[in-house]
């Protein structure tokens, strides 16, 4: 059970990281611009630092306390694996870092953006992005080295005769890892949606509205907080729900590899069925690299030559990871490795269709958006309602995607339309290896994330620090291109977020099978009266012994709370953001009072009590909901068991992900309608159609920065809770 | 202390104060706790006129109440024709103040007539607030609405030209969708009625104002019309000019709502 291919994973690990750290040195080489830049970002850096700091405090305080509980489970009961604490740990540890690494040079990268515009616009772009590669790379490097030494450690120390269900126990607990990444990531999302925006409408409400200060205006205290939530939301953010994403497809579809041909007792397909998806992430990381290589503009570029620039790179890198993978699974010879590839290739597609329907739906260039627009001239009533039916419609194409994604992908992997319960296995295989294909490529596609923050915050240093016209507009063009990739950006996050707990469902019931193997649960009696053993168990074997099907009222009970928790999630959250701002609007106004030479410039704002105060908001908010999708999942596993515990995975799945797709595009559609309006239509600029569509604008706000994202890690978090307690689970049940 | 003495249009007063005309502006614009907000507009006139007023009016508007600078030290010294027992040659500079409390100063300048648009959109300050369309040039409309022969008119008012687009020359045109005005519907009706009727140089559009005036739709500046043929301009900075020596204020100006 051994091949030197395997070592590519580590390699390209190494490769990510040591290109991380040329564009990092790259872009700290670059000038900063002048005293005033320097000091803006300086502001912003220790804020985003002071509030990771803060994060990191409570999440450290949560890891220990879920470390001993998975200690004693594992230790105390012989419920878990005895790696779970630990693994559970790095996955934590790593998705953490990535964060850590992403905000630094984001923040680091505002000022030399905004002073690299000031000499053109191909020299802001280069250097926005190349910073946002940063992020993309550090991400992709250390979840393969995570992935990499676990295997090699668990590899030299499991023991098991049988080396396929060796690898099925290896798989399996690798795949507990991802509940680190997940609950890193739960806060990450959570805890900076709900930052960025306490501190977004703190800034404009009492700034804006109440003292007259704009947004990007250093006398409002609120400011620095606002720029630091950019990074706090979309750079550590999406960075570990992405990581999350990443890690969860790759060790589900291993799980799912090794599964399928344990049966078969074929361990040297399941040994290749269990690297392939590691294989096409590496490979696929490279190839990121190549395409972060190739997206350059040349002098005077246009706003559509830097879309067409960043289009080139994720173009190159998806070509070619769709070659790359066909040879890597020809060189394996996995079984029926064309149709494995076929469902690689659907995944890439399927990412595509949602980006694409996601800019659709978002983009002012569209009719959708447009039409929103022109609702806004009967006032903002009829925008929040047109913004609420163009979201839900918009669920159609990312839905039929999957959809039409999932069906392809099982049917090409599994060499079978049928649906027949023998090829179940490999058909699961294929869902996964898609959810691998669509991330292949997040060295790159994650840079494109990264890289709106970091053009918005360069656009923010520019304006407080008084550049001239021509700065401005050039900062202007990379934020407005940033706000298009991150509108595509979301589309992709959610896509890949529910490929993978689509994967992470299917692999749960390998956890179960190893649970039950370690309770000593050695065979399984079915409803027909055949005894068969656990370890050669068939999916379809264990949803009949466990009743997973419709009929059986836990499976829907499950449903129902599953559907229930994604709207209470996203309640939670938004209400959370309602109240983080209020704080930070008795903060600003404070301030105000108790300094009155801040406005007239003669006072200096205290920007780090309105960070302390947005982080303080964000940390305590997050409490509450981060809790409440820990504890569902393993109170319906007590409960109802086993089928309850489907219900709700599937119910949270299917419902979260279209409320996700729903929160994400809605927000998006009403923020670019308003936009819309400023480029001069329906009136431009301060008309009353503008001022209708600010509030649609401030509505979808928490919609598509708190709520819609944060989706996403409930419907991965839930199934991640439901794998690592599947001995739970198995053990005690209340029904 | 020496004070300034302004007359404010929005509304139409005569003000004191210890205040210089940024720092007054600011405090119209958003009171001294920045808890008020609205659009100002408001003529700093020169120091021989404030003393001769000032000694005139009998007002001793305590202004030297210590050195703290104040902004309350302000007086308020008539509320009522103000504008038309204002000189044109008092008016020194027009200042316009966005509803966030950033001024922009303008200073007359020589009117010169521009040959262009049919129609012209004139929306009124002082001492009345209509807003009208009219084929008249700013100096013909200024003239012929303080012309004494006329069954209404006014001793002295202050104006400005909004913009039209392309309405300008077409009440038909199409593509004016940067225009921001309420009801266009409306506003094309009354270009329309001026492009048949003839003999009728104005038309009322909106009868007062209600809402703050975009000082984006600001074309070529305000003007100050006095019976007798008094006219002053007070030219508008061009776009390349507010974006890049008037930037705060342009911006400020371009973050309000109004009509």
């Amino acid at each position: 059970m051994n091949s030197s291919l395997f070592w590519i994973v580590p390699v390209a690990s190494v490769c990510a990281l040591v290109f991380a750290a040329y564009f990092y040195r790259q872009m700290k080489a670059a000038p900063e611009g002048t005293e005033r830049m320097i000091t803006i970002a300086g502001h912003v850096r220790a804020g985003a630092m002071a509030y990771l700091k803060q994060q990191y405090k409570i999440v450290g305080m949560f890891f220990a306390g879920l470390t001993l509980v998975f200690a004693w489970l594992a230790y105390g009961l012989g419920l878990q694996n005895a790696w779970v604490p630990f693994a559970f740990l790095t996955g934590g540890l790593f998705s953490g870092l990535a964060g850590f690494f992403g905000m630094k040079t984001a923040t680091y990268a505002s000022a030399r953006v905004a002073h690299a515009a000031s000499h053109s616009l191909d020299a802001g772009l280069r250097l926005a992005f190349r910073s946002g590669a940063v992020m993309g790379l550090v991400v992709v490097g250390l979840a393969l080295l995570d992935i990499s030494v676990w295997f090699l450690v668990l590899t030299h120390f499991v023991a098991d005769d049988d080396p396929t269900h060796k690898l099925l126990v290896i798989t399996t607990t690798m795949l507990t890892f991802g509940m680190g990444a997940s609950l890193q990531a739960l806060f990450a999302r959570v805890g900076g949606g709900i930052f960025t925006k306490a501190a977004d409408v703190g800034a404009d409400l009492v700034g804006k509205v109440e003292a007259g200060i704009p947004e990007d205006d250093p006398r409002n205290p609120a400011t620095i907080a606002d720029n630091v939530g950019d990074n706090v939301g979309d750079v550590a953010g999406m960075g570990a729900d992405l990581y999350e994403s990443y890690v969860g497809s790759i060790l589900a579809t291993a799980a799912l590899g090794a599964a399928a041909f344990a049966a078969t007792g074929d361990s040297d397909a399941a040994y290749k069925s269990v690297i392939a998806p590691m294989l096409v992430a590496a490979v696929g990381t490279v190839l990121s690299i190549v395409g972060i290589f190739s997206v350059r503009v040349k002098k005077g570029a246009s706003q559509r030559d830097l879309l067409n620039a960043l289009s080139r790179g994720v173009n190159i890198s998806s070509v070619l990871i769709f070659v790359a993978s066909f040879l890597i699974l020809r060189f394996l010879g996995l079984p029926n490795y064309t149709g494995i590839w076929g469902a690689i290739a659907v995944g890439l597609v399927t990412g595509i269709i949602i980006g694409k329907a996601t800019e659709y739906y978002t983009s002012q260039e569209f009719k959708p958006t447009q039409s929103i627009g022109e609702h806004a001239k009967t006032g903002p009533a009829t925008v929040i309602i047109s913004g609420l039916g163009v979201g839900m419609i918009s669920t159609v194409i990312p839905v039929v995607a999957i959809v039409v994604g999932t069906t392809a992908a099982y049917g090409l992997a599994a060499g079978s339309w049928s649906f027949a319960p023998e090829s179940i296995p490999m058909g699961l295989y294929g869902i996964g290896i898609a959810a691998v294909g669509m991330l292949s490529t997040l060295g790159l596609t994650l840079a494109t994330d990264a890289y709106g923050p970091i053009a918005d915050n360069a656009g923010g240093n520019a304006e407080m620090a008084g550049l001239g016209p021509e700065v401005r507009r050039r900062t202007d063009a990379l934020d407005s291109l940033g706000n298009t990739t991150a509108a595509t950006g979301k589309g992709f996050a959610i896509g890949s977020a529910a490929l993978t707990a689509l994967a992470l469902l299917a692999s749960y019931v390998e956890e179960l099978k190893i649970a039950m193997l370690r309770n000593d649960h050695d065979s399984l009696v079915l409803r027909s009266g055949e005894t068969i053993a656990t370890a050669h168990a068939t999916i379809t074997q264990f949803m009949d012994y466990f009743q997973v099907n419709l009929m059986n009222p836990k499976v829907i009970l499950g449903v129902f709370i599953g559907s229930m928790m994604a709207f209470l999630f996203c309640g939670l959250t938004i209400n959370a953001v309602g109240r983080a701002a209020g704080r930070m609007v008795e903060e600003v106004r404070r301030q105000f009072k108790e300094k009155p030479g801040i406005i007239g410039g003669t006072e200096d704002p205290d920007y780090a009590r309105c960070v302390a105060i947005s982080t303080a908001g964000a940390q305590h908010e997050m409490i509450r909901p981060s809790v409440i999708a820990v504890l569902v999942p393993i109170a319906v596993g007590l409960i109802y068991g086993v089928p309850g515990t489907f219900g709700l995975l599937g119910g949270g799945l299917s419902t979260g992900f279209v409320l996700a797709v729903f929160m994400a595009n809605s927000g998006g559609a009403w923020d670019n309608a308003k936009k819309y309006i400023e480029e001069g239509h329906h009136g431009g600029k301060g008309s009353a159609a503008h001022k209708a569509a600010v509030i649609g604008d401030t509505v979808g706000d928490p919609f598509k920065d708190t709520a819609g994202p944060s989706l996403n890690i409930l419907i991965k978090l839930m199934t991640m809770v439901s794998i690592v307690t599947a001995g739970v689970n198995v053990a005690y049940t209340l029904f | 202390m020496k004070p300034y003495l302004y007359l404010s249009l929005l509304p139409e007063a005569l003000v004191a104060s210890h205040l210089d005309p940024q720092k007054f502006g600011s405090y119209l614009a958003t009171g001294s706790r920045k808890r008020a907000r609205g659009q100002a507009i408001f003529f700093r006139l020169s120091d021989d006129y404030a003393t001769k007023r000032l000694s005139e009016l009998a007002v001793d508007p305590d202004l030297d109440r210590g050195d703290t600078m104040n902004p309350r030290h302000s007086a308020y010294l008539s509320i009522y024709r103000v504008l038309e027992t204002t000189p044109l040659e008092a008016m020194e500079a027009l200042y316009l103040v966005t509803d966030a409390g950033r001024v922009l100063e303008m200073q007359p300048a020589e009117y010169f007539a521009e040959t262009g648009p049919r129609f012209h959109l004139y929306q009124e300050f002082a001492p009345v607030t209509p807003r009208v369309v009219s084929t008249e040039d700013p100096l013909s409309f200024g003239h012929s609405i303080t012309a004494e022969d006329q069954r209404v008119s006014l001793p002295t008012l202050v104006f400005a030209e909004l913009e039209l687009a392309r309405l300008a020359d077409d009440p038909e045109a199409e593509d004016i969708e940067n225009l921001p005005y309420p009801n266009l519907p409306h506003l094309r009706d009354c270009l329309r009625e001026l492009r048949t009727k003839t003999g009728k140089p104005t038309k009322t559009v909106i009868r007062f104002l209600q809402q703050d005036v975009l000082f984006r739709t600001l074309h070529r500046g305000f003007y100050v019309a006095k019976r007798g043929g008094g006219f002053r301009f007070f030219p508008f900075p061009d776009r390349k000019a507010l974006e890049t020596e008037h930037y705060p204020w342009w911006r400020s100006a371009l973050s309000t709502f109004g009509a």
